[in-house]
């Protein structure tokens, strides 16, 4: 399980997290929706200590950090049970396909080549990508980077995987290979904290919807009843921007 | 004499010309060497804004850069034994420095010199490389040193490679700089030649021919090393 309790965080005199809480359970599937600057991505950031929280808790499974204590051991530790799938995809440019999904298997995780790229090729595949593996990011779609990206976060087998808008920067017509791949790893019950604009991906995938607006979040509810039954104003507001069938309800209501 | 040009001196003197090459190569590797690894002090220094070494580093690159290497290298060769005659006077130490060879010097000039223009060279190859890749390295849990050393360095030498090449081969030329201490590298031994003869055009013709044909070849070993080092352009590694 992953707790995340009273996280604050500023740059400068911006504040941009205040007073987050939020927990993901194992096997869960998590979608965080919200505006553009509703601090989405520094909460994510948050969790895996890209950003360093000013104030609050973070546990995941048995281990736990204050961010008062911060330190480089906490860093590497929270780190290595994390794992995070850019909007950029940032697949390390000289390593193949192959070569990304490995590289902390054998630097962080130390272990012997042939496990690695056993268990590189097996995340590959179910992602779809074994056949591109001797292939460098040059050579790949957007799609097929963030594959790759996803593979690279499945093989740490981490306690949750972070996903900061992985759609976001891809061509309409690739969004759904990389959707499919993580909807595909959310009904293999694998733990994930869902940045994202897709709501129909939400609702159809997540478990469970977080509505964060201005620094925190306002609303959680189980996917099918958030979309229906949004309760605070601001919900409805976004809902109502993405065209979400609540807009419809009342429409019919209306009538 | 009469001949106003001396062709037969010119290819006669080609022989001792040539055995300047090794001093001038090994003046042009060991400083490329060293200055790498200052540079790359300097260069993480900046990059990390290291509290006193980013000062020293700052005004150490901004000295060697407003200073002519002429200059620089007659501060060494005439000021490093003075140093050392105070030192030993004042501290009854008893370094003697007639025994090192000028070269030693030169090694010296030549390496700080390289050092700083490598800092700054170093410094922007790194940070051409894209923070998202540092970012992707922390996130699956790589030390601040292993993402360094794994993911941004080999990309970063890719970056700087053609800047390190031309870095490179100005110094080898700069290298004639040394005869002023008396080093016998090609120019030295052009100099040499020419002066014992008074042919000092066709001396120099040899050297400058010597120069070029030594940067031609190492500039067709460059675009060998860089094809090498582009092959993740390619896409497809074999």
């Amino acid at each position: 399980m992953i707790e995340v309790k009273n996280i604050h965080k500023s740059f400068g005199d911006t504040k941009v997290l205040k007073g987050v809480n939020l927990v993901v359970k194992e096997g869960q599937t998590v979608a965080l929706i919200g505006s553009s600057g509703s601090g989405k991505s520094t909460l994510l950031r948050c969790i895996n200590l890209l950003e360093m929280p000013d104030e609050g808790t973070v546990s995941i499974g048995d281990f736990a950090f204050d961010a008062k204590g911060i330190n480089r051991k906490i860093r590497q530790e929270t780190r290595r049970r994390t794992a995070m799938v850019f909007q950029g995809f940032y697949l390390f440019e000289n390593k193949t396909a192959l070569g990304n999904v490995t590289e902390a298997l054998l630097v962080v995780q130390k272990k012997p080549k042939p496990e690695a790229i056993e268990i590189g090729l097996a995340c590959l595949k179910k992602v779809g990508m074994l056949d591109k593996k001797d292939h460098y990011p040059t050579a790949l779609s957007g799609g097929q980077k963030q594959r790759v990206a996803i593979a690279r976060a499945f093989a740490l087998s981490p306690k949750i995987i972070l996903f900061d808008e992985p759609t976001s920067a891809l061509d309409p017509e690739l969004v759904q290979e990389v959707l499919n791949v993580i909807k595909k790893a959310a009904e293999e019950k694998v733990t994930m904290l869902i940045v994202t604009h897709e709501m129909n991906f939400a609702r159809d995938v997540a478990d469970k919807i977080a509505f964060m607006d201005d620094g925190r979040i306002l609303e959680t509810a189980d996917s099918k009843d958030f979309f229906l039954s949004p309760k605070h104003e601001q919900t409805k507001q976004f809902l109502a921007l993405y065209g979400m069938p609540t807009t419809f309800r009342r429409r019919f209501s209306m009538i | 004499m009469g001949k106003i040009f001396d062709v037969q001196f010119m290819f006669d003197s080609i022989p001792s010309i040539l055995t300047g090459i090794p001093k001038s190569l090994a003046i042009a590797l060991f400083a490329f060497t060293l200055g790498i690894f200052i540079g790359f002090i300097g260069a993480i220094s900046k990059i990390y804004r290291i509290p006193v070494l980013e000062r020293i580093t700052t005004v150490y690159v901004s000295f060697i850069r407003g200073t002519p290497l002429l200059v620089q290298i007659l501060l060494i060769y005439y000021g490093i034994p003075i140093i050392v005659r105070i030192i030993n006077q004042k501290f009854g130490t008893q370094f003697d420095l007639s025994r090192i060879p000028a070269i030693v010097f030169m090694f010296a000039a030549f390496s700080l010199n390289a050092g700083a223009y490598l800092t700054e060279t170093i410094r922007s190859a790194i940070q051409a490389v894209d923070k998202g890749q540092t970012e992707a390295a922390y996130s699956v849990g790589m030390t601040p040193v292993q993402a360094m050393v794994r993911i941004v360095i080999p990309q970063a030498l890719k970056v700087g490679l053609p800047n390190f090449a031309n870095f490179f081969i100005g110094m080898l030329k700069d290298t004639s700089l040394a005869f002023v201490a008396s080093v016998t590298e090609i120019m030295g031994q052009a100099k040499i030649i020419a002066g014992r003869a008074s042919r000092f055009f066709e001396a120099y013709i040899v050297a400058a021919v010597i120069y070029w044909i030594i940067c031609i070849l190492f500039e067709q070993m460059m675009r060998k090393l860089e094809a090498r080092l582009r092959k993740s352009e390619k896409g497809v590694s074999s």
